[in-house]
């Protein structure tokens, strides 16, 4: 039961500050203005942002510090990512921080390290995630994309999908099969791919939100050095799942629901029926306060795997991050769901060009309408990417209940 | 006795799934709703619905119709669902022709033929941007000026409000505290402004801006000055049921899509139609779906019997399929893992309608809280 003995941790309070002002100084305005509006930003405004937390070591302060990062706590970077959600600030882009760096320094090479960790750390190197293909979603280990081993460099044919800025990034981690002959988790390899590599073709997908976020690589011949591949050939596997449970823990982002949750009450504040502000039905407060113990658990189940995390050594289990992504996903969807019902209200306008920058056209309902219908419909996926809910649960299933 | 035998019904239900399926295609779905120089609805395709007897299904015989009650209407609309039709069905004849029918005066019952005759569409602009879904709140407000009258106020967005040829405009007479009148206005009167945009699920539409709209005395609807705030919540309620009946339409389509895709989609060695956890979910889809069907089958039949407990039955049938078309657009996207959540397959363009179908006029939990201020 309640076993786990965490010292109160006062000495944050400085620090919040620190970030607070920082947000506040070095935010660049339009990237604030695009925030408070759900709208898009493009690659040049992202870079403007993470650049500037780049020189404070900001992006990867939870790495250990014999890596780059500066060691923080699991408190720390509760706090860090709170603070920027309430600055406004935008979410950092997981896929090198989260994902491609702890992979890179836990199984990587001295050289690699020293090649590929100070791109994520200064945010210069964008990366994206090849797993997905389309005959291997659920049952990731499926996958065919095939490397085949000629001279110094591997020869990769085949494609990825829902790969999300394939489009803007330089790099792609990615899973390729080298060998086939055994079981399928087996002969998986684990290589870093520049995507300026002649051979790779990305080609978008139009999401349900009606945006370009996501895309397909189609990889024809391209050669890969040897000396991108990540631990040993074989066992990619490994290094995969150990990338899959940063990533589930990542999929839950506590700024993201707080946002979602502030946006509800703000729309609630907003929206008259019978010339009554919503706010004053007690049926609505009443479900605010529901998501409020929903986002409560998801804290502790949160602050409870990151302290098991730093017991046992920095890294996630699959087991333990999928209870706290199945759980913080559904949230998710639930408070964006609340939202979509207030903005029934306003006739559930969805003004895509509002997602843009310098679109001066008439908005119907609260100025930020078309940003939460979009995170709404995105987030339809949250129980879809990253293993879906289904996956989650046989994982529990099978590591949790031996079943 | 019902209007139309099992087998009228049957005959027109079938007439619905041919020609749609034939020429209804999602391609055409898709041209249509993406114009940049259409109305985003097809008008060759209402001229169709009009020969084929479906806009006037529910209007009386004088008036051109074939005498249709709302079961008849809930077939029409039920395959307006199946087939994501975009044109102006329930502003025109639904919540239009109810209007007319219920307010106008013999000489605006004319009206109703040309409806039924595809002349003629409606968009029915009661709710305003501080009403919510409130059904008494109006402050539009039309004030007597000669021989006619002059309209002020803002209407909340409203389908297709952007493209019909005349809006029903419930407006106070005299003043803010006056009784609540009809207005046919044409769409085109000088005062009007429309500030247009799409809904989700791509049907497009407008909010309106009356400002100093005059129209002749002839334009509302009715003798007399007597309160319609009864007859606008009757007439909602008749347009909430057609929703209802369009989400059943979806979601039995959109429930038949996901079960044949789980029959062609190989994961971890075998068919996912083979994995029990999602043969029960798809068995909750379709049960979910049969169960919002046999209750807005029940409200329908009420609404024809003149049942004097078809309001709520009507306000039961809303809240559950409200929560019926959330499960099912939802899983459907689940189900299909990615694919669901592109914009290449009708997934999600059902999941979008779906999401309409919940929210407009009134969402689950409104009905909710009107029908508990009754039976508890």
């Amino acid at each position: 039961m309640f076993i786990r003995s965490v010292e109160r941790d006062t000495s944050l309070d400085a620090f919040r500050a620190e970030v607070r002002d920082f947000c506040e100084r070095e935010l660049p305005p339009e990237v604030r203005r695009k925030q408070a509006l759900g709208q898009h930003l493009e690659r040049h405004e992202y870079d403007a942002w993470l650049k500037r937390l780049g020189t404070k070591g900001w992006i990867t302060g939870k790495w250990p510090k014999e890596h780059g990062g500066l060691g923080w706590s699991p408190a720390q970077t509760l706090a860090f990512n709170e603070e920027l959600g309430r600055a406004g600030a935008p979410a950092v882009v997981p896929f090198g921080v989260n994902m491609a760096g702890p992979v890179i320094y836990t199984f990587g090479t001295e050289e690699q390290k020293r090649t590929y960790l100070p791109g994520v750390i200064k945010n210069d190197t964008w990366w994206c995630q090849g797993y997905s293909e389309p005959g291997a979603g659920s049952d990731l280990a499926a996958l065919k994309t095939k490397a085949v081993r000629d001279g110094g460099h591997y020869v990769v044919n085949g494609q990825k999908i829902w790969t999300s800025l394939a489009h803007w990034a330089d790099w792609m981690f990615c899973l390729v099969r080298t060998d086939d002959g055994g079981k399928k988790q087996e002969g998986i390899s684990f290589v870093l791919i520049d995507m300026k590599t002649p051979g790779i073709t990305v080609r978008p997908i139009i999401a349900i939100t009606m945006s370009h976020h996501l895309n397909e690589v189609f990889f024809d011949d391209v050669r890969v050095p040897v000396e991108n591949l990540i631990g040993q050939e074989g066992k990619g596997w490994t290094y995969a799942k150990f990338l899959l449970a940063n990533e589930r823990v990542g999929n839950v982002e506590i700024s993201r629901l707080e946002h979602a949750l502030d946006a509800l009450r703000r729309l609630l504040a907003e929206t008259r029926e019978g010339g009554k502000p919503l706010a004053d039905d007690p049926l609505w407060r009443r479900k605010v306060a529901e998501h409020e113990v929903g986002l409560a658990t998801v804290k502790a189940l949160m602050a409870d795997q990151l302290a098991a995390t730093a017991e046992e050594g920095g890294a996630p289990t699959l087991m333990g991050a999928a209870a706290l992504k199945l759980r913080g996903t559904e949230l998710q969807q639930a408070i964006h769901q609340s939202n979509m019902e207030v903005l029934g209200r306003y006739g559930q306008v969805y003004q895509t060009e509002a997602l843009h920058g310098g679109w001066n056209g008439e908005l119907i309902g609260p100025a930020d309408t078309t940003g939460l219908v979009y995170e709404h419909l995105y987030r339809r996926a949250a129980t879809i990417y990253g293993g879906s809910s289904e996956v989650q649960k046989n994982i529990i299933a099978k590591g949790a209940l031996g079943l | 006795m019902p209007a139309f035998s099992s087998e009228e019904r049957q005959l027109l239900n079938d007439s619905l799934r041919d020609l749609l399926a034939d020429k209804y295609t999602f391609e055409h779905f898709k041209k249509l709703a993406r114009a940049e120089d259409g109305d985003g609805f097809g008008r060759a395709d209402w001229a169709t619905y009009a020969e084929m007897g479906w806009l006037g299904v529910a209007l009386p015989e004088s008036a051109g119709g074939a005498g249709g009650g709302a079961t008849e209407l809930g077939i029409v609309m039920a395959g307006a669902g199946r087939f994501l039709l975009l044109e102006p069905l329930l502003g025109t004849i639904v919540l239009g022709a109810s209007a007319i029918e219920k307010a106008g005066t013999p000489d605006q019952q004319i009206l109703l033929g040309d409806i039924a005759e595809g002349k003629l569409t409606l968009a029915f602009c009661h709710y305003e941007p501080d009403s919510g879904y409130a059904r008494d709140y109006v402050r539009t407000v039309a004030r007597r000026d000669g021989d006619g009258y002059v309209i002020d106020g803002s209407k909340a967005h409203t389908i297709a409000a952007h493209a019909v040829d005349a809006l029903v405009v419930s407006a106070r007479l005299g003043s803010e505290t006056g009784p609540v009148a009809l207005f046919l206005v044409p769409r085109t009167s000088a005062g009007i402004k429309l500030s247009a945009a799409p809904a989700l699920d791509g049907r497009r539409g407008a909010a309106v801006t009356l400002a100093g709209v005059r129209v002749p005395a002839s334009a509302k609807l009715g003798n007399g000055d007597a309160d319609l705030l009864r007859t606008i919540s009757t007439i909602l309620d008749r347009g909430a049921i057609a929703v209802c009946a369009e989400a059943v339409g979806a979601m039995a389509a959109v429930t038949q899509i996901t079960v044949d895709y789980l029959k062609t989609r190989k994961q971890f060695g075998q068919l996912l139609s083979q994995f029990q956890v999602l043969q029960h979910r798809l068995v909750d889809m379709s049960v979910t779906t049969e169960e919002a069907r046999a209750l807005v089958h029940a409200a329908l039949q009420a609404l024809d019997d003149d049942d004097p407990q078809a309001r709520q039955a009507v306000w039961k049938a809303k809240i559950k399929t409200a929560q019926c078309a959330r499960f099912v657009g939802g899983q459907a996207i689940q189900l299909h893992g990615g694919m669901g959540m592109t914009d290449e397959l009708i997934v999600g363009h059902y999941y979008k309608r779906l999401v309409l179908c919940e929210t407009l006029l009134g969402d689950g939990e409104w009905y909710l809280k009107q029908l508990a201020a009754e039976v508890v």
